[in-house]
């Protein structure tokens, strides 16, 4: 197994959260997609970290903890926000939320 | 004793010596060892399934003054096979409107991580099943499985009572989950690891020659250990906290939908969660296998485990049959402004403790660090409440 | 046989993990990602996407990073898809089974186009690149104490900054989704 495999695993995931970002206008799929997004940036880091041949180096390991906290962040206040638009405009599609004046 | 202390190991070992003079191959014998010890806990834990559902229900009769079930066999004790036939010869009901797949993927998303928690509890001296390095950590990681299964119930019932069961379950047990993890957290700081059976190592030994140093026994354990009971009741939803199935307002919740062997198996899962999360308190705060007195150590340590697993689950009973049922939003403010606030005072508490030595003048240190908090918070929790005197008219 | 390659996973982790350990949870992983991508019933994408955090904690867990792995299956399984699921549910309770939603102005194929070109252009660079052609080397462990100790000593900085700034989310998100007492 080389370090391939793993790569092309995490840029499939990447891609898939692109698409899902782009073609959704649901504001909960569009945050489906950035946490797709955001565990295949955590596979690269585990991945290299596991290829580097210096597993006691722990930066990759370190680097993905602080990642999956704040990413636990971003939902916590992205979900908020999207609650909140809801009891504003009764929709969570981004598209109805386009007015300026709030 | 040496040797009852050893039995279920050794006897593993005769058979899978008898096992491997007949031809069996090394390869296989290690799975067989696997399976063996794998098949021995579910089966231990299903046997105290048993004889639980059929305790509680003797015990809840003997706190309301009548007798319970007496009919099957000699004290009822018979019962939890009567109940096991009757549940598998129903009929398998699912609601037209549900969502089939994951109506039947729920019972048994329910019951994967209530089995895996198992895995990691040190159930006697050098008994673990799967010796584990960040072991607290597996049991609630895996543990958090459960709510998924919950919801899955919840909403492919497709019924109003279920999914506002779910949304009750999920909102309790995430808020609770947070003081359970950080009063688990504060043992595993002072044990200075997060395996279980180090955090039980730790807690060896006697002070003054009687007085064991099971971390209860300090300000900040037993602090942290009530914290603990307390988010364990709220995790397996159970009385005074089992107000996601509770039958006045919501008929069953998420189980409302299910029939036949699938409730079985929730109810299943839902009491081997139960004792699973009696076995982490034991081990976190009850010394795990460590006998009480220095001259009880003759008896084999898996009989304490277990004894205290099975006293821990008596006192669930005793407060399902005492308390009543609190109301969904002192439930929310109980946790978010009275237990995570008391966690946090543990935590400092227990960090006072350590840094003051560990010796009595540490004792008096870190009971002052959690009682100053305890008073403030409980003051300005219960002035808004004000209660006034019962008055007997009836009686004296 | 099966016998001989099950003891071969037990004599050494190393091959096992490199032939079954880390596949089996990859493909489920691509399958639970993808499914949440073109689900458009919104909760079984969200189950879905839970499904896709768990293959990718067990994923972690196959590649010797035993605390990551413990870690988002905590936060991801236990809160991140509990969060989702409970802003669904609050945001629409009148269609409970039926939560179809619907497609942009760029459409599934806008999507995909954008998709097939960033995967295009990524396998492209991995496919050239000579350090993606790297072996697999020995067993690699992360133990807990050293990631405690990595965490209280080089990276303490960095761990109080998450410290406030999970703390600030949380307030922040308190306080963006309490009821508007003056409305």
């Amino acid at each position: 197994m080389t370090l391939q495999i793993l790569l092309a695993l995490s840029a499939i995931l990447f891609a898939f959260g692109l698409a899902a970002i782009l073609s959704r206008s649901n504001a909960i799929m569009i945050l489906i997609g950035i946490e797709l997004m955001l565990g295949a940036a955590n596979l690269n880091f585990i991945a290299f970290w596991r290829f580097s041949g210096n597993p006691s180096d722990l930066t990759g390991v370190l680097f993905a903890i602080f990642s999956i906290a704040v990413a636990a962040a971003e939902a916590a206040v992205g979900l908020a926000i999207i609650i909140l638009v809801h009891r504003r405009i009764q929709s969570v599609e981004v598209d109805d939320a386009s007015n300026l004046k709030g | 004793m040496e040797l009852l202390e050893r039995a279920p190991v050794e006897l593993k070992n005769a058979f899978l010596r008898v096992l491997g003079s007949l031809g069996v191959p090394e390869g296989m014998l290690a799975i067989l060892s696997a399976v063996l010890i794998i098949g021995t806990v579910i089966g231990v834990f299903l046997g105290l399934f048993a004889l639980m559902s059929v305790m509680e229900r003797k015990i809840l009769a003997r706190v309301q003054n009548r007798y319970g079930p007496n009919r099957a066999g000699p004290f009822g004790l018979f019962q939890p096979v009567a109940d096991g036939i009757k549940m598998l010869t129903k009929e398998d009901l699912v609601p037209r409107a549900a969502d089939k797949v994951v109506h039947f993927l729920a019972p048994v998303v329910m019951m994967v991580p209530a089995l895996l928690v198992l895995a990691i509890l040190p159930y006697g001296r050098d008994m673990v099943p799967v010796e584990l390095e960040s072991g607290i950590l597996f049991f609630f990681a895996v543990g958090a499985g459960t709510e998924v299964a919950i919801f899955m119930a919840g909403w492919a019932s497709n019924n109003k009572y279920s999914v506002l069961g779910a949304m009750r379950a999920i909102a309790q047990m995430i808020s609770y989950e947070i003081p359970l993890v950080i009063s688990a957290v504060t043992a595993a700081m002072i044990a200075g690891s997060l395996s279980p059976s180090v955090i039980v190592a730790a807690q060896g030994g006697f002070a003054a020659g009687f007085l064991p140093h099971w971390f209860v026994t300090t300000p900040w354990g037993f602090t942290a250990a009530l914290l603990f009971y307390i988010g364990a009741l709220a995790e397996s939803n159970r009385s005074p906290f089992d107000l996601p199935e509770g039958e006045s307002e919501l008929v069953a919740g998420h189980l409302t939908e299910y029939s036949g062997f699938k409730y079985a198996t929730f109810f299943m899962a839902e009491y081997i969660g139960m004792f699973a999360i009696c076995g982490m308190f034991v081990t976190l705060f009850l010394g795990g296998w460590q006998a009480p007195l220095p001259f009880l150590t003759v008896v084999p340590s898996w009989i304490w485990f277990f004894g205290k697993v099975c006293f821990v689950a008596f006192t669930m009973v005793w407060v399902r049959a005492t308390l009543p049922r609190l109301r969904v939003d002192h439930l929310l403010a109980f946790a978010w402004k009275f237990l995570l606030p008391m966690s946090f005072a543990a935590f400092l508490s227990a960090a006072c403790w350590h840094y003051a030595g560990r010796g009595p003048a540490a004792w008096f240190l870190s009971l002052v660090v959690v009682g100053i908090p305890y008073l403030v918070l409980g003051l300005s929790f219960t002035s808004r409440f004000s209660v006034s005197r019962r008055t007997y008219l009836f009686s004296e | 046989m099966i016998c001989e390659s099950l003891k071969t996973c037990f004599d050494d982790p190393g091959k096992f993990l490199g032939e079954w350990f880390v596949l089996l949870p990859a493909l489920v992983l691509l399958l639970a990602a993808a499914a949440a991508v073109v689900l458009r019933n919104l909760i079984h994408a969200t189950l879905c996407l839970t499904l896709s955090f768990i293959a990718l904690g067990i994923l972690f867990i196959a590649l010797g990073a035993e605390f990551v792995g413990f870690v988002q299956l905590l936060v991801y399984v236990g809160a991140v898809a509990m969060l989702i699921v409970f802003a669904i549910l609050l945001t629409r309770p009148e269609r409970l089974a039926k939560s179809d939603t619907a497609l942009s102005g760029l459409g599934p194929a806008g999507g995909a186009l954008a998709g097939f070109v960033t995967l295009g252009v990524l396998l492209g660079f991995l496919f050239t690149s000579p350090i993606a052609k790297k072996s697999l080397p020995g067993p690699a462990s992360a133990p807990v104490a050293e990631i405690g100790h990595a965490l209280m000593g080089d990276y303490k900085a960095a761990l109080i900054v998450v410290g406030v700034l999970l703390t600030a989310a949380l307030v922040g998100a308190a306080v963006l989704a309490m009821e508007d007492k003056n409305s």
